[in-house]
């Protein structure tokens, strides 16, 4: 064999390995598509995107999030890809990520039509981002207790020493949790309660669903967790029940987390993405999500749910704004990372 | 210039561009703080005491792992490697599978086998059982799970160099010598380097090594970069935070490198071919396969069967088939694509080294395994900075960039195969046909390539199975709508239903096994060793 003929067997294999990626990228980049960034479960969002793609024609590309990144992986990339960004949508699974961006710069404002019901606190009022269904955040508490916690207090009350888990909160939605408690008691309050409940032998665990576990075998006796994880307990026949936390006259009231819809700016597809928001906003995608697994509290007012679900009428809603809380979490990171032995 | 040397130089300008790019780009991120440029990132970072507690844990537990690996892995290989034992080839196989298996899902598989609900919590307990979840998760727990994990790389390459040492040599000891004398004498230290290279590449995945830690609640230092990323999106520090993990890859790269160059006599060794003479065991034999197979089923068929209990579900294969078959098919795709690139561009690289073509074979050298021991979260968000351009859209939004991710990271393997490989072949057979006046591109098609075409299949599997149960740099770089399988199980591990869940995990393991089944038949066909 000659030293052409090598080389040239060589360079048809690397060229066609190269080659062969191509068709891939040419069907996905087709104008009649939409590329969307997913916090949100896949299992929860997939039906929903599907959905999408049957009643509308647009191919959906997305990207999900997954657990091993604490959800935080998407965002991370949206950020990385800023001046150049590929997504055209963002279905953060919590505001406070929509609120990041929109600092960051990285998102447009879009006000959907069907966003008009919404109730004003679930909605950026610059149109950033647009919340739809919603998590609480509630107590999961084991079933025959002779008495239930009722507040998030507890934590520290002295009755409940060693019997009580929570998720770190360095991650996730306790985060925010903890920050809505910085904001409404003051910084100097909130350290001294999370000291106390530290001091109350509270166990730290790796995330709300080991939260949720945990008690649901009987080894706590109550954890905050989301609403979606006391449901998703009960559906399995858990002994465990939900507690709406501090709904007295004085009481804080629950903290609210909806997913956030965010269209990014100078995206590829804006008209489609525009499309999609209209559709995730839709009362129809909350029903959906009402009835799945994730046991999502509709924000639109009337749409049907199942029995499980609470409703947003009935709970008393912690009075914060979101913007505040995501600059909060950056500020008490640090503390956060110390309590939590990270 | 020579075509040898223009391929020397391109080979060398690729590994230069494609590798060191997304490493100058994260860190130029990290040495600007608000917009200034400020070293504050990296003296903050150096001045916490924080930052040395997780580094002695990380170092800890890599040195835990490695000391595990090399007390038990070491013997173990031996005894598969270099004995008459009954069903060796079985054993190497089972004791090779978590090799096939991302860390974080075998983490899962130990949770279902050892949890307070697992598998053995039902059969022994009837229920809650509190002892192995302790273990679990604790460090001792940790380093248990990832010496699962990474143990077989020490075993594979000590067979592999086990393979490589010259019969004659141990014939004649034989004569005047028992086999621990000769095992100590003779075996041993020429395969050393393959003993250290195992223990350096397990010392290395450890130090970089999250998922397992994170999943197991340990704190180490690949979880502070991690931390950044996902709870400050702060890149600087993150790359900051991964420069500690850098400066001791490179320490002990510079380490194995000062003691092979002392250990160079005895690497150049004659051709070998098979293991050579066995060491007869008698009836001994069948004890210890007896016990190895006792500890195989411990640390591999256990946590496997509590993942396949967990999948033994019809309709959780169906859902995975519906839910996963695509992202299979383009895991295959992408991973073979890697692989086969990374054969030709390891072999070329790892020539390169053995035979020192260029000045900076050193730095390229260094460069792989830098590569290869950063966290893959530094290199990926690295390569969007670099690739993520207007005009270089048609990389960065293709399966090209996954591809490239891939090529970058594994790069080390194929070149420190070849390079254990080149190690084999007298250098006077090559220069004979240089003498004769044959052309390089000739020489390697007619003499190299023929002589090491077992290592490059092997280079090609291996470098295919780290690309299959990749997940770092898939994550943060697959294009929209077309990730790969393990990713999907990643997203889906998320409230997705657990058989369905382990049934993908199975899968990725069938997938991992075709071309090992493939290459099996082939070389039996071909009577290889």
């Amino acid at each position: 064999m000659t030293n052409t003929a090598i080389l040239s067997k060589i360079a048809f294999i690397l060229v066609l390995s190269w080659l062969s990626c191509f068709p891939v990228w040419a069907a996905s980049s087709s104008a009649q598509s939409v590329v969307v960034y997913v916090s949100e479960d896949q299992v929860f969002a997939a039906p929903i995107l599907q959905n999408f793609e049957k009643e509308t024609g647009i191919r959906v590309k997305a990207v999900y999030d997954t657990e091993e990144s604490k959800s935080t992986g998407v965002m991370n990339r949206l950020i990385a890809e800023k001046n150049n960004p590929q997504a055209d949508v963002y279905w953060a699974n919590e505001v406070v990520r929509a609120e990041v961006l929109k600092n960051k710069g990285i998102s447009t404002a879009y006000i959907s039509p069907n966003a008009a019901e919404i109730p004003a606190a679930f909605k950026d009022p610059e149109g950033y981002w647009t919340g739809f269904s919603a998590r609480a955040r509630v107590l999961l508490v084991k079933k025959g207790l002779k008495e239930k916690p009722g507040s998030i207090s507890d934590y520290a009350d002295p009755r409940w020493r060693a019997r009580t888990v929570i998720a770190n909160p360095v991650f996730g939605t306790t985060t925010d949790y903890m920050a809505a408690l910085f904001l409404l008691w003051g910084n100097e309050s909130a350290q001294t309660f999370m000291n106390r409940m530290k001091g109350n032998e509270v166990k730290i665990s790796s995330s709300n669903g080991e939260s949720a576990d945990l008690v649901s075998s009987g080894e706590f006796d109550f954890s905050l967790v989301d609403s979606d994880d006391v449901v998703n307990r009960m559906k399995q026949g858990k002994a465990v029940e939900m507690v709406v936390p501090d709904q007295g006259k004085d009481g804080i009231g629950s903290l609210i987390l909806p997913n956030a819809v965010v269209q990014i700016k100078n995206s590829p597809h804006p008209e489609q993405g525009r499309k999609l928001i209209d559709y995730l906003l839709s009362k129809e995608t909350e029903r959906k999500l009402a009835f799945a697994e994730c046991a999502q509290i509709p924000l639109h007012p009337g749409v049907e749910t199942p029995p499980e679900v609470p409703s947003l009428e009935k709970i008393k809603v912690m009075n914060v704004n979101y913007a505040d809380i995501a600059k909060k979490m950056l500020e008490i990171q640090l503390f956060l990372k110390s309590w939590s032995g990270l | 210039m020579s075509l040898r040397r223009s391929i020397f130089w391109l080979t060398a300008a690729l590994l230069i561009g494609l590798g060191l790019s997304p490493l100058a780009e994260i860190f130029a991120q990290s040495l600007f703080v608000n917009g200034r440029l400020s070293l504050d990132l990296f003296s903050n970072m150096l001045s916490s005491s924080q930052t040395r507690h997780l580094l002695m844990t990380s170092l800890s537990l890599a040195g835990l792992v490695t000391f595990l690996s090399v007390m038990i892995g070491l013997p173990l290989s031996i005894l598969l490697g270099k004995s008459d034992m009954p069903g060796r080839s079985w054993l190497i196989t089972v004791f090779t599978l978590p090799l096939l298996i991302p860390p974080y899902v075998q983490a899962v598989a130990w949770f279902h086998l050892l949890g307070r609900q697992g598998l053995v919590a039902r059969w022994v307990a009837g229920g809650d059982w509190k002892a192995g979840s302790n273990f679990l998760f604790s460090v001792g727990g940790c380093g248990w799970v990832m010496f699962t994990c990474y143990m077989p790389i020490l075993m594979l390459l000590t067979i592999a160099f086990i393979r490589s040492v010259n019969p004659r040599l141990e014939e004649a000891a034989l004569l005047t010598a028992t086999w621990p004398r000769i095992l100590s004498r003779i075996t041993l230290p020429l395969i050393l380097p393959g003993i250290i290279l195992g223990a350096l590449l397990i010392f290395l995945l450890d130090l970089g090594e999250f998922g397992v830690p994170l999943f197991l609640r340990i704190n180490v230092f690949p979880v502070e970069t991690f931390t950044q990323f996902s709870a400050y999106y702060d890149f600087g520090a993150a790359a900051a935070a991964a420069a500690p993990l850098a400066l001791i890859a490179l320490m002990a790269m510079f380490a194995e490198g000062l003691f092979l160059e002392r250990k160079t006599v005895h690497v150049r060794i004659g051709p070998g071919d098979g293991p050579g003479i066995r060491i007869g065991l008698g009836k001994l034999g069948k004890w210890l396969a007896a016990l190895m197979w006792f500890f195989a089923f411990a640390i591999v068929i256990m946590p496997l069967l509590a993942l396949l209990s967990e999948s033994a579900v019809i309709q959780a294969w169906r859902t995975a088939m519906t839910q996963g078959w695509d992202s299979v098919l383009r895991s295959m795709f992408f991973a073979a694509i890697a692989a086969s690139l990374l054969s030709v561009l390891g072999f070329l690289t790892g020539y390169l080294i053995h035979v020192q073509g260029l000045g900076s074979w050193r730095l390229l050298d260094t460069l792989t395994i830098l590569l290869f021991a950063l966290p893959s979260t530094v290199i990926g968000i690295g390569m969007i900075g670099v690739w993520n351009h207007p005009f270089t859209n048609f990389v960065y939004a293709s399966p090209i960039i996954l591809i490239l991710g891939y090529v970058i990271q594994y790069w080390v393997l194929p070149s420190r195969i070849t390079l254990a490989a080149l190690s084999r072949i007298p250098a006077s057979m090559e220069e004979a046909a240089q003498v004769m006046g044959v052309s390089w591109i000739r020489r390697m098609a007619g003499i190299i390539v023929p002589l090491v075409r077992r290592d490059i299949i092997v280079a090609w599997l291996v470098c295919y199975i780290f690309c299959l149960r990749d997940t770092g740099i898939s994550m943060l770089v697959y294009p929209p709508g077309t990730d790969p399988l393990t990713v999907r199980i990643f997203t889906l591990m998320a409230n997705g239903e657990p058989a369905m869940i382990a049934a993908l995990c199975v899968s990725l393991i069938i997938l991992s096994l075709i071309p090992l089944g493939i290459i099996q038949w082939i070389g039996m066909r071909k009577g290889w060793a």
